[in-house]
């Protein structure tokens, strides 16, 4: 059972009561994850870890100090906030503390915890399990996934008064099926689902034994550049690439892609991307579903990032915003991120193809140089050649080196969105909606026989 | 259509490496807790380990941990919050509670919680039973344990000085003293500087009758410089990495001494050329070394990988099981063993958390894989019957599973070139110190890797800094190419933090030392061309 607002407010204002700085904030984190994972067709490990903690944060005037502890009886409780307290006042001053967040806030409200996820237990699970790996054995390939499972609360409170409650709960279905000679692979998968019935394991599966069994024997083709289709799982992950630079402070102060000419300057306003690429934060988003508290208890408001190409907005943190005298974003970029999609499908994008090559998944990104978020990281999982409209071949994989600086302005289609999480693995809330998308003109450098 | 070469001229800008993650203080209290040899912790696993096997358990076992960490970073002078550096996790906080492992019906179940009582520790007995059950309506094969010993045992990691034992204000004293020193250069924007400690106890009770209470530190370091000239910024840094020593680790590797040196540089790298493309010879430092070790040998010989248990994640490996005795991973010089009793090691530690004693042995022998890391699970997959002690989880909170153990090059023989020697033996190469960017395929075969700071060798002379620097390594090639190794007074180790694996995915932390290593015809340069 998940922790209940009123537990949850019995919790906080106990610390906060107990707490005899000038001022207090409490975090609260808390509650089951679970996960199945199999390979080979079997299950390799079925869990379900409980866990709480709560993060106490106290002020003397602008000395602050933060504990965490897991443990929530008097004992505990007493000993961690004697000990913070402690250690705030031997702290020299934080000039970038800011003050309290004041209630009230006006926080958006729905419902990120359906039944059908929260009650999503480990026979549950084995049963999907059960159904893929019999389609895997029908088709002779091999099942390797992972289904994670959330049902979590997070919680804020602070001696001025402000309380915060976000309970969730969802899950993913991720799938790699591989050939039993080893020459095949394919990936299939849905993320961040808050209602579990939009799980389609069996749907799935067979999209990754399609890719496994049509990616045998793969031929080598040269690097260089190429028309790439992104899969929405690729896609996704390479739209992460961009999300650190929509950062105000790193660009201002000339560490980042947004910083601009001067030291100080940035590119607020101008046309750095495609007029096809709009990014948002949309707050309240029916399929995501994701927390509406932002950055220290503000109320998260739905942000524009990019419009058109053009950059929309920079993220203000509150210590920030105040020295450079903005308003603060609240909402990080990473939250409820939607990025505008389009109409084409994917086998309409390969027939509008003369060159190029599909892509089902990205592995092992890695920055290269930031400030031109130049990037290199790996095909993996089903790649295939096409030509004149029709894919005709696997192909052995690629590394890559290429920025999404470059690469959304060669955006030439896009498909509808998909929830998808943007990062490298599926652990944490990161789910976004983002389409497929055809670029051009994509560096690929080098050769990788590996399956 | 934007190609990337051109937009990367129009930006008129270099690279920004990563600066140092920043860190918040821990609470500095008084000794470690629990008690060390509470006799509770015992009648409570007995009464576990009773439960299970009432339940039709045919395997259980019960781990307590409690974790505690304190990180310090200080930039331009100035303490700063969140994040840490060397570990990849924790933070700043004390963590404690305990997981229960089961077998049942030939599978395993798993669960954990933070609520340390008798009635909970029963429940959630029950809990990690009925997840093994719900599971086995799926199974298409047993789980098979290699035997073991019962221990009935304590240990602890040797340290001089509690990092506990210093005080805050001498921890935060000396990250101010060095970023100072860093930002005497005009051209440094940022100083950074960050020590991070954690603090492990660990109980471990298994159903085969063992009994096993241990006691890690970890200590890990790091300082880097971000200078501007002309316009272009670079980053340079100082990471002696993570060791299981105590306070003596900080001073031994005297960050103050280094400031000067590494503001200097930063400077001098915001001013280097681009390296260019084409085949050249490589000196690899062993601060670098330890990251092409790690990606490209000590990953792809995990067995759990090579079976394909990570097919999903984490990825397979080239290596076959066929090719323990055969295949020919590189020349002659290179010599690497799996070490978990290393003394200082990351990854060293008194037992696994299978309950198998740590142990050192060989994976690759003058250039031949002849073995593989395994743990209990595993073992019979290569008809080994016992383990080699890879199993760790990195919190109370995670299952347990194989995990890489220090994985050591080897130095060459006594009389074997040193850096100086090398380096007049190297026409037209690049020597590399630190890391960088790096990235490597699902089965380890085919990596590029990026470092921190690069010099030109010419003519059997180092001449000057350069940029723009990667190198491509398809694994097999790449230690095919390795000429020399280091003499054994050139061996350094270098502990890593945040290696990731598994899901939900966990954070390792491996040891891969090795004295300076050079190898030949590399092809570089290729990610900036």
């Amino acid at each position: 059972m998940a922790y209940s607002r009123d537990e949850i407010k019995q919790i906080t204002d106990k610390v906060l009561n107990m707490c005899k700085a000038d001022a207090a904030e409490v975090r609260f984190s808390g509650g089951e994850r679970s996960a199945t994972r199999f390979a080979n067709s079997s299950i390799t490990a079925n869990l379900i870890e409980h866990d709480q903690e709560v993060s106490i944060t106290v002020r003397f005037g602008q000395k602050t100090a933060s504990a965490t502890t897991h443990q929530f009886d008097d004992e505990s409780l007493t000993r961690t906030i004697d000990a913070v307290q402690a250690l705030a006042r031997r702290k020299p001053d934080n000039p970038e503390l800011m003050p309290l967040v004041e209630p009230p806030q006006a926080y958006m409200e729905f419902d990120a915890a359906l039944p059908s996820a929260v009650n999503f237990g480990p026979a549950e699970r084995a049963r999907m399990v059960k159904a893929s790996t019999d389609i895997c054995e029908k088709r002779g390939v091999l099942g390797a996934g992972y289904i994670p499972k959330f049902d979590w609360v997070e919680a804020s409170a602070n001696s001025g008064g402000l309380f915060t409650y976000f309970h969730y709960a969802d899950a993913s279905f991720i799938l790699t099926c591989r050939t039993p000679d080893q020459t095949g692979s394919g990936w299939a998968g849905t993320t961040g689902v808050k209602d579990i019935r939009n799980i389609d394991a069996e749907m799935l599966t067979n999209v990754a034994a399609d890719k496994a069994l049509k990616s045998r024997k793969p031929r080598a083709v040269e690097p260089g550049n190429y028309t790439v289709i992104l899969e929405p799982r690729p896609a996704a992950r390479y739209l992460s690439l961009m999300l650190g630079s929509l950062n105000a402070r790193n660009a201002e102060e000339g560490r980042s892609f947004m910083s601009g000419k001067q030291r100080g300057e940035t590119r607020l306003g101008e046309k750095v991307f495609g007029d096809n690429f709009t990014l948002r934060s949309e707050i309240g988003n029916q399929v995501l579903r994701q927390s509406p508290v932002g950055q220290d208890g503000l109320a998260a408001r739905s942000v524009t990032w990019i419009e058109k190409g053009v950059v929309k907005n920079l993220f203000y943190d509150r210590y920030w915003a105040q020295r450079q005298k903005k308003e603060p974003t609240g909402t990080t970029p990473n939250m409820s991120l939607v990025m505008d999609g389009g109409t084409a499908s994917v086998d309409e994008m390969i027939k509008s193809t003369k060159r190029g090559l599909l892509v089902s998944f990205f592995w092992y990104i890695r920055p290269v140089d930031n400030m031109t978020l130049l990037n290199t990281g790996m095909t993996r999982d089903g790649l295939f050649l096409i030509e004149n409209g029709e894919i005709v071949a696997p192909v052995q994989n690629f590394r890559w080196n290429e920025s999404p600086a470059v690469s959304f302005n060669n955006i030439s289609a896009l498909g509808p969105q998909v929830p998808m999480h943007t990062g490298e693995a599926y652990d944490n809330p990161g789910t976004a909606l983002v389409p497929a998308m055809k670029l051009e003109d994509f560096t690929m450098t080098s050769i990788s026989p590996a399956v | 259509m934007h190609s990337r070469r051109e937009f990367a001229k129009t930006l008129g800008l270099g690279t920004i490496a990563l600066g140092l993650g920043p860190s918040v203080f821990a609470r500095q209290t008084a000794a470690p807790f629990p008690a060390i040899k509470d006799p509770k912790y015992r009648t409570w696993s007995e009464d576990a380990l009773r439960e299970a096997g009432r339940l039709g358990c045919t395997y259980t076992d019960i781990r307590f941990t409690l974790n505690r960490s304190n990180g310090v970073a200080v930039r331009n002078g100035e303490i700063q919050s969140g994040g840490n550096i060397g570990f990849g996790q924790f933070g700043d906080e004390d963590t404690y509670g305990f997981g229960v492992r089961v077998i049942h019906s030939g599978v395993w179940g798993f669960a954990s919680s933070p609520i340390v009582t008798p009635a909970e520790i029963r429940r959630i007995v029950g809990v990690a039973t009925e997840v093994a059950k719900a599971s086995a309506t799926s199974k298409k094969f047993d789980v098979r344990l290699a035997p073991v010993k019962a221990y009935d045992t304590f240990w602890q990691t040797p340290i001089k000085v509690d990092p506990w034992s210093i005080p805050l204000e001498d921890k935060v004293a000396l990250l101010v003293d060095v970023t100072r020193t860093m930002q005497k250069s005009p051209d440094v924007m940022f100083g950074n500087a960050a020590i991070n400690f954690n603090y492990e106890w660990k109980f471990l009770a298994t159903s085969e009758g063992s009994f096993i209470e241990q006691v890690f530190y970890y200590t890990a370091a790091a300082m880097s410089a971000t200078a501007r000239k002309d316009g272009v910024v670079k980053s340079r840094t100082f990471n002696p990495g993570t060791e299981t020593r105590g306070w003596e680790f900080v001073t031994d590797n005297d960050l103050k001494g280094n400031a000067e040196r590494v503001a200097a540089e930063a400077v001098e790298f915001a001013m280097a050329k681009p390296v260019g493309q084409g085949l050249k010879d490589l000196i690899l430092m062993p601060t670098h070394s330890a990251l092409t070790i790690h990606e490209i040998i000590a990953h792809p010989t995990e067995l759990d990988r090579i079976v394909g248990y990570e097919a999903n994640y984490a990825g397979t490996s080239f290596v076959k099981l066929s090719d323990v005795g055969k295949l020919k991973y590189g020349s002659k010089h290179l010599n690497i063993t799996a070490d978990r009793t290393h003394p200082g090691g990351a990854s060293t530690v008194g037992y696994d958390d299978d309950g198998v004693e740590a142990q050192k042995w060989p994976i690759i022998r003058d250039g031949i894989l002849v073995g593989l890391q395994t743990n209990r699970e595993t073992a019979h997959y290569v008809g080994e019957t016992s383990s080699r002690g890879c199993t760790f989880a990195n919190h109370w909170r995670n299952y347990p599973f194989l995990r890489m153990p220090n994985i050591q090059m080897e130095p060459g023989p006594k009389g074997s070139p040193t850096l100086d020697q090398m380096i007049a033996d190297v026409p037209d190469g690049v020597l590399v110190d630190g890391q960088g960017s790096f990235s490597i395929d699902q089965q380890r075969y085919n990596g590029q890797f990026g470092g921190d700071c690069f010099w030109e060798i010419k003519n059997g002379k180092k001449t000057r800094m350069v940029t723009d620097f990667t190198y491509n390594a398809i694994s097999t090639d790449f230690w095919a190419s390795l000429d020399a190794v280091g003499p054994p007074e050139t061996w350094q180790h270098n502990g890593m933090g945040g290696d990731a694996k598994g899901q939900p995915v966990q954070s390792n932390r491996p040891s891969h030392g090795s004295s300076p290593i050079l190898l030949r015809k590399i092809m570089v340069g290729t990610a900036f061309a």
